[in-house]
């Protein structure tokens, strides 16, 4: 007898679908399993084959094979418990045909079904296959917050097994809505007293997808402005945030389907893995991915190791991530926007008008350096956050993160609809400068595409000399 | 509270050139800033009219906006509404005294007298900071505005005025004198209509005066790089305050004058070059 059951692997931050087929032939009693790692499928066989049991169910003391397929699609050993049980007591005919639904589970010996990092892809491939999903109970909410979901829950595997004898008929999982108070959410900037120059900085990166450096004395308020740079941008869409929560799960980072945007902090003594991805085993997304249409932000940016600053180039480049594997090449995606924070010395103090350095001029220059190379140049706009700022005493609160957010998305929307056009005295005011060595080729392309969107903030078609002249006093001179 | 000014000599550098036409040019104190856009001084009687102080606020404004300085000696009345027009404009005002450069007389145009300061412009006197004002020592101010001015443009004056004292003297300068022409039988015009009969140039609206002053001084440079930069450096967002402008436009204008070489940007701190 065959039958075959769904399941779902995450690639590259992308479901899958996975297909469980089982065979239970005449001959005598032996179980093999093809189509997982090796390790993986000896453990799954005794899970299995204890579940049925303690389900109250035979296990058949026949000839069982099992195939996952495709075969070179990664899986991970544990997530296909579940639909290997289902497909063996329908292969069996103790139950009917379940091909309707894609299925993913851990099972514990006693039968409790657990859930597993691709309980969300069930999700989204029973939207876009347009099938139930079946799933662990626990984490079903998970799954059922990707719109047009159908999900089942289930406890034990004596409850799967009777969803599919009685052909899917029971109610599925109320759909999830986005806790609007989730950990996600990014702090607001009406917290944030005067720096003016950061904020307007901040709003002009939103606009525009810049990359930005803040560099200044420790405790000037870096990190706590690019904290809130995410709730400058514009609310993810449903399906980018499916999208955004899916490569999260992949790296097992339970986040949810929600509109905010990722912020992403590594501390720079991550390893290269964790920024990027890969890993021994089946690949994972590092930081990269994690920030996706959201923010990576890496604070104390000189001190991290500059070979793990470089593996970032070709992410930045190409805005995903490509991890080669004998069997198969894995790509991540990861167009994140770069936020960097650095002091401008090892004592933090060189230009603070309040206290003293204490480096010496090469150790200066040194620590400068560490940030010199292939991330730095895509950096459009260099701040300097932390001297005393105009304002920053002032009672008056500073206006709201959604207010800054309203002019972004009008930018957007604004820089979608126009055509680029600059007038001639402003490409004469970059060509002067470019001419007279104040700035380099690449300055010149980084200040044309920042005084393009301080002119779309502008709702203005064309770029002029005063957005040219922003731009300028914006411009990263590192 | 107001700093030490500096003592600019005759021969120093940044000592005002019209000055040098005087028979006998006294050093000067300067608090502030002054820079080389040629003056444009807007002079009145304390006993001015509510039309005669709309006119100099208006044309204060014009000047200073098109990139001149406005000059005037920070009385009450005309000259007061003269540099709060500068004063509105983000440009460039002089207030020249007949006391130190320390002593606002009269008390109540302190905020102007802050403000000038703060917006980058100066506070000239002959008389060393201490000195009280006194009657007899305005006539010597008018002949400061006078020669530190290109022009000179009355707005009301009586006939026996300091007005019309600063007037005569430019006239025998060489500088251009305005005069807006007013009724024949108002007191606070008599010193106007005198000068147009006697030759000044007569002053039909603010954009007339700004065309007719572009004929004597060359096209207004515009006020976009004429605000100056403190000579220690500013922090950028300081200068939001200092000149009462959104970060933006503050940022605008620290690009110009780094696109125009006259500015060189640190970090968040901008120097003059
Ligand atoms: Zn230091």
């Amino acid at each position: 007898m065959y039958a075959a059951a769904m399941s779902v692997a995450l690639v590259g931050g992308v479901a899958r679908a996975v297909e469980v087929e089982v065979h239970v032939g005449r001959q005598q009693e032996s179980f093999k399993l093809s189509g997982l790692p090796d390790t993986a499928v000896r453990e799954a066989k005794d899970r299995v084959r204890a579940a049925i049991s303690s389900a109250g169910m035979d296990f058949p003391n026949r000839a069982v094979t099992v195939n996952l397929a495709p075969a070179n699609i990664p899986k991970a050993g544990t997530d296909y418990d579940l639909p290997i049980a289902i497909g063996v007591l329908s292969a069996s005919a103790s139950i009917p045909h379940a091909s309707g639904a894609i299925i993913t589970g851990e099972l514990a010996l006693d039968g409790k079904v657990r859930s597993t990092s691709s309980t969300l892809g069930a999700g989204v491939l029973s939207a876009q296959m347009d099938l139930a999903c079946v799933v662990a109970k626990g984490a079903a909410p998970d799954a059922a917050a990707v719109p047009g979901a159908r999900v089942f829950g289930v406890n034990t595997l004596a409850e799967a097994v009777d969803l599919f004898r009685h052909g899917l008929e029971a109610t599925p999982e109320p759909p999830t809505r986005a806790n609007p108070s989730s950990p996600h959410r990014s702090p607001d900037m009406c917290d944030v007293k005067g720096q003016l120059l950061a904020r307007r900085a901040l709003e002009i990166a939103a606009a525009g997808g810049h990359h930005l450096l803040f560099h200044g004395p420790p405790g000037g308020g870096k990190t706590m402005l690019a904290r809130r740079f995410a709730s400058l941008l514009p609310p993810l869409t449903e399906s980018e945030a499916v999208e955004v929560a899916l490569i999260h799960s992949a790296a097992d980072v339970v986040r949810g389907v929600l509109p905010d945007r990722p912020f992403r902090a590594p501390h720079h003594t991550a390893s290269r893995v964790a920024l990027v991805g890969g890993g021994s085993g089946i690949p994972v997304p590092g930081e990269a991915s994690l920030a996706h249409r959201g923010v990576l932000f890496l604070d104390e940016m000189a001190e991290f190791p500059r070979g793990n600053l470089d593996t970032l180039r070709q992410p930045m480049e190409d805005r995903v991530v490509v991890i080669a594997r004998k069997a198969m090449t894995v790509r991540f995606p990861a167009a994140f926007q770069l936020l960097a924070a650095t002091n401008p010395c090892p004592c933090g103090f060189h230009g603070d008008p309040r206290k003293p350095c204490t480096c010496r001029t090469a150790a200066v220059d040194r620590y400068r350096r560490r940030l010199s190379g292939p991330l730095i140049d895509r950096v459009d706009l260099v701040v300097e956050v932390g001297r005393v700022s105009a304002g920053q005493f002032s009672a008056t609160s500073s206006e709201p993160s959604v207010d800054i957010r309203n002019r972004v998305i009008g930018a957007k929307e604004f820089g979608r609809a126009r055509t680029d056009q600059i007038a001639n005295a402003a490409r004469d005011a970059i060509g002067a400068a470019l001419e007279s060595g104040m700035i380099t080729a690449r300055g010149a392309v980084r200040i044309r595409r920042v005084a393009r969107t301080i002119a779309d903030l502008a709702s203005e078609p064309v770029v002029d000399e005063e957005h040219v002249a922003e731009a300028m006093a914006l411009r990263n001179e590192w | 509270m107001s700093g030490e000014d500096r003592l600019v000599e005759v021969s120093g550098d940044g000592y005002p050139v019209g000055l040098r036409d005087l028979e006998d040019p006294p050093p000067i104190h300067v608090l502030g800033q002054l820079t080389p856009s040629p003056g444009v001084a807007v002079v009145g009687t304390r006993r001015c009219t509510r039309y005669g102080i709309d006119l100099a606020e208006s044309f204060g404004h014009v000047v200073a906006r098109s990139g001149w300085t406005t000059v005037s000696g920070l009385a009450r009345g005309i000259d007061a509404a003269a540099h709060r027009g500068a004063l509105r404009s983000e440009g460039h005002a002089v207030a020249v005294l007949g006391c130190g450069t320390d002593v606002c007389y009269p008390r109540e145009n302190r905020p102007i007298y802050d403000r000038i300061l703060d917006t980058g412009g100066a506070i000239v006197s002959e008389y060393p900071q201490g000195t009280p004002p006194a009657r007899w020592r305005f006539p010597a101010r008018n002949r400061l505005i006078a020669a530190m001015s290109a022009a000179v443009v009355v707005i009301e004056a009586s006939r026996t005025g300091g007005a019309l004292i600063t007037a005569r003297l430019a006239a025998e300068l060489g500088r251009e004198v305005f005069a807006v022409p007013g009724d024949v039988d108002r007191e606070a015009s008599e010193g106007c209509n005198r000068l147009l009969r006697d030759g000044a140039h007569p002053v039909l609206g603010a954009e007339d005066l700004v065309e007719e002053l572009a004929l004597i001084l060359g096209p207004p440079p515009g006020t976009r790089v004429v605000r100056s930069i403190p000579d220690g450096g500013v922090d950028i967002e300081e200068l939001a305050q200092l000149w009462n402008i959104s970060i933006s436009e503050v940022l605008v204008k620290v690009g110009t004058l780094e696109l125009a070489g006259r500015a060189r940007r640190r970090g968040g701190r901008v120097y003059p070059v």
